[in-house]
């Protein structure tokens, strides 16, 4: 039986690819804001969620390399400064701390091989807390002689689990444990190294690029960094929350980049939706002063004319959730190649209220594209319209 | 049932004034069929349309039923058309996208009454298109899309069809199915109102109003 909405949706249809095109674009900007959206949510969970599984609560740096602490904990860098070897003592001294473990990163010069080693030395336990996401051909490091291999570094030198990873520095002798599979990231240049057996290579035993500290009681870490920091001379203190804070401020920076990018592509396709609407109003002029003629009022044109504008916005931001869903793999795959700092994990989860945010959104864009139309439509003057 | 007195409509035309009503006195009872003729550009037009409450004069009185109806707002005239007229055009105007059964059901949609199959077929069956109620109009001869379209007229119980040269687009096989149909309306007590260019059928009427420059011809 007819009714507004399907009124208008006949008259969609009257022009499949006008229809079609301009629904395309208004799917493509809504999947993209949806995917910007979805993805900030899952970027700072995964973000918290990865901070939170390293088990530390402070990092103890150099002074000066305050920055280098979010992508030393996320995917390795290597700082040009070393804690004295007294800072460790000093740390593993301290009352209310529960565990220290240093991280070694340093470069490995190896002149035969023509090539420089990255090497990340870690308490393997801590390794596999920080880097749940990683998929290890073989085992991780289990004795003091085995090595962990980055995805690059075990292809550049064709290396197997099993194999001898030649050093220069002699007399040591490393077994390839494990490989880890290809991410995509720095993480794959990196040669992984117990802590003990990368102070050793390196000749700098007990000493460290970065302490990771665990307290007994988290409610004092203010306190136990005021004390290390007056006392220690050389150390800068870094909290997992102030990690968070600065790759969250980054984050959200980007994220408000794109948003503003996605506002203009939604814009731009509103006006599109707008266009083609009042094409197919001028088309219609003396359709439109018939319905008035058989008892159409003005309110009806125009609710008609509207019905058309949002039955588009809404089909097209319902397509384009669906199809940025689909595409999340591939827009995750994208941001991770362009984004330092990616949390490993879904980036993008489908989150129904931010779905329906979107579609509300576009809804209401769609209203807002489809009034100017509808009130052309419904100020035709139906004596002209229908010159007999 | 209609009474006109002394309508006036004039158009603005950028600098020029049309007066393409000067002074209509006409009155319509109940159950007549009346053919309005007259030359092209004399003002048929814009008197059918002031009859059916879709224009309004520039000076004169409408009485329908005995209400005056020049000067009324918009919403008051929509709420007319919708009970008391019924309007067929030349070209037909149907809704590409709607079945015929759909098309006749249209003016339902705006009086926001219900649509009732039984109603529709019976109308359809009247202009001989209860065979075609699932065809788009697109599938439909020239002949069946205003058969259809009356069918439309009919459909709110109007007091009156205006039909502006509803033959106009025919030929003349076609023109005699839609008289006869005007004709058997008129028949059964339906106020009927006819622009014809057609003077084989406008002889047929009841009464034939001739319209030259704006005045009906004595
Ligand atoms: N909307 C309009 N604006 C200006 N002039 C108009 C308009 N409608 C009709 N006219 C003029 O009014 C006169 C009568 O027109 P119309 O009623 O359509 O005549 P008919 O139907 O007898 O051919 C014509 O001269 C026409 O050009
Ligand atoms: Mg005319």
């Amino acid at each position: 039986m007819t009714s507004y909405l399907k009124l208008a949706a006949k008259n969609i249809l009257r022009h499949r690819t006008r229809s079609l095109l301009t629904m395309l674009g208004i799917a493509a900007s809504v999947g993209v804001l949806f995917a910007v959206l979805s993805f900030n949510k899952g970027f700072t969970e995964g973000l918290a969620v990865e901070l939170e599984r390293t088990g530390l609560h402070f990092m103890i740096v150099p002074s000066g390399c305050a920055h280098e602490v979010a992508a030393l904990v996320l995917h390795g860098a290597v700082i040009p400064k070393f804690l004295d070897t007294g800072v460790m003592e000093h740390v593993e001294g301290t009352a209310g701390i529960d565990l220290a473990t240093p991280i070694l990163v340093a470069q490995l010069p190896d002149q035969q091989r023509g090539k420089i080693d990255l090497i990340y030395g870690i308490e393997m336990n801590v390794l596999e807390a920080i880097k749940p996401g990683w998929e290890i051909t073989g085992t991780i490091p289990r004795h003091e002689h085995e090595v962990l291999l980055g995805y690059e570094v075990a292809q550049h030198d064709n290396l197997q689990p099993g194999d001898h990873f030649s050093s220069p520095a002699a007399g040591v002798d490393l077994i390839v444990a494990g490989i880890v599979g290809y991410s995509g990231s720095q993480d794959d240049a990196f040669v992984y190294l117990p802590i003990q057996t990368a102070q050793n290579l390196l000749g700098y035993p007990q000493s460290a690029t970065a302490i990771g500290v665990k307290v007994d009681d988290p409610t004092r870490i203010g306190a136990i960094t005021e004390s290390l920091t007056s006392t220690v001379p050389g150390i800068q203190i870094v909290t997992m929350g102030e990690v968070m804070n600065s790759v969250s401020n980054l984050a959200a920076a980007a994220r408000a980049l794109s948003l503003a990018i996605v506002l203009i592509a939604i814009l731009i396709s509103a006006v599109g939706v707008m266009n083609s609407i009042l094409m197919a109003v001028f088309e219609r002029t003396q359709e439109i002063g018939m319905m008035r003629a058989v008892g159409a009022s003005r309110w009806d044109i125009f609710r008609i004319i509207l019905n058309e504008t949002t039955i588009l916005a809404l089909v097209g931001g319902v397509v384009g959730i669906v199809l940025s869903t689909l595409g999340a793999r591939l827009i995750e795959a994208f941001v991770r190649s362009v984004m330092p700092f990616v949390p490993s994990g879904d980036l993008i989860r489908f989150d129904p209220i931010v779905a329906l945010g979107s579609v509300a959104f576009i809804f209401v864009i769609g209203l807002c594209a489809g009034i100017y139309p509808a009130v052309k439509a419904s100020k035709i003057n139906p004596v002209e319209a229908i010159k007999g | 049932m209609i009474e006109l007195k002394h309508i006036e409509k004039t158009y603005r035309r950028g600098v020029e004034t049309v007066r393409a009503l000067r002074g209509v006195n006409l009155t319509i009872n109940a159950g007549e069929l009346m053919a309005i003729v007259g030359p092209s550009g004399a003002g048929k037009t814009t008197l059918l349309h002031i009859l059916g409450c879709l224009d309004q004069p520039t000076n004169g009185d409408v009485l329908f039923d005995g209400v005056n109806t020049a000067g009324m707002p918009e919403s008051q005239l929509v709420k007319i058309r919708r009970e008391k007229i019924g309007f067929v055009f030349q070209q037909f105007y149907l809704i590409p996208g709607l079945s015929v059964f759909d098309n006749i059901a249209l003016p339902l949609l705006f009086s926001k009454k219900p649509a009732q199959r039984k109603k529709i077929e019976q109308l359809a069956e009247m202009v001989g298109l209860e065979h075609r109620l699932n065809h788009a109009p697109a599938q439909l001869s020239g002949g069946e899309m205003q058969r259809t379209a009356i069918a439309r007229g009919l459909v709110n119980d109007p007091a009156i069809l205006l039909a502006d040269e509803p033959t106009g687009n025919l030929d003349t096989e076609n023109s005699e199915k839609i008289y006869a149909i005007l004709r058997r309306l008129s028949n059964e007590g339906l106020t009927t109102i006819m622009i014809t260019h057609n003077p084989e059928l406008a002889a047929r009427a009841e009464r034939t109003v001739k319209i030259r420059d704006g005045l009906i011809c004595p």
